[in-house]
């Protein structure tokens, strides 16, 4: 039973996102197969060099580069908002992939699930 | 809604199980109404519903405290109620909760607050149990804030 959870929110802003990370850990550790797709202005969860001293968060970039070591098989980011954002692969986290986002994708998953 | 398309009448669970997650808190969004409508209909069509699980600020409805006004309904009393009645497990995820302020008695000790909150039949769960749902045959639908 393969999990694709996607995250649309952009990060620090609300708690969604962080709760979505952690369903996906939690698939991971119980050895369900699951990946991470960011889209909208998600992708931005995605870049390097992030701070959140000035918000008092924890950076949620450590939480990223961690996924794979905890089991989430990929970290997704929609080429169209990568666009939008300027993005290229190269300003992203090690383990992210850019991708088409569309039906092709999503029904390569049994559950798909939007972040709350 | 175009006339062109016909009813559905098949349930989109093949297995006839739903587990319901709800994310939205009640009074800030129309999640947990229309989760508890859905679950209704559910029921009304003969199928089941393994769990309901509540996640985020879906938590606040297990809230023992909320008193909406007497001409309003209770949302989280309607659904403790619905609950205990059908024997569905309600649970609320314990990162969830214990973030936002809404703890049962074992907690309270736990972390020596002053008081709990949790409202029966709600009980304080791990992911673990979502995980059970969504590894199962089981349809689980999502009830969000939305907007």
């Amino acid at each position: 039973m393969s999990t694709l959870i996607i995250i649309d929110h952009p990060p620090y802003g609300s708690w969604d996102g962080r709760e979505a990370l952690d369903m996906a850990f939690s698939l991971a550790a119980f050895d369900q197969p699951v990946s991470l797709l960011f889209c909208g202005a998600g992708v931005n969860w995605l870049r390097k060099g992030q701070d959140a001293m000035k918000v008092q968060q924890k950076s949620i970039e450590r939480n990223l580069a961690a996924a794979p070591i905890f089991g989430v098989e990929a970290l997704l980011a929609d080429s169209n908002a990568c666009g939008r954002y300027g993005l290229a692969e190269t300003d992203l986290l090690e383990h992210a992939t850019i991708t088409d986002f569309g039906p092709e994708l999503t029904g390569r998953y049994d559950h798909v699930a939007f972040a709350g | 809604m175009s006339s062109s398309l016909p009813e559905q009448t098949k349930t989109p669970a093949p297995a006839g199980v739903f587990t319901l997650v709800i994310t939205g808190a009640p009074y800030s969004s129309q999640a947990p109404q229309t989760a508890l409508q859905f679950a209704h209909a559910v029921l009304a069509a003969g199928k089941r519903i393994d769990r309901v699980f509540l996640y985020g600020d879906g938590v606040h409805l297990a809230s023992s405290l909320s008193t909406p006004p007497s001409d309003e309904l209770n949302l989280s009393e309607a659904w403790s109620r619905f609950l205990t009645e059908n024997a569905i497990p309600g649970v609320a995820c314990i990162a969830s909760a214990l973030r936002r302020g809404l703890v049962d008695e074992s907690e309270m000790q736990r972390y020596e607050l002053s008081a709990s909150n949790l409202r029966a039949p709600f009980e304080i769960g791990g992911l673990g149990e979502w995980v059970d749902s969504a590894a199962s045959e089981s349809r689980v639908l999502y009830f969000h804030k939305g907007g």
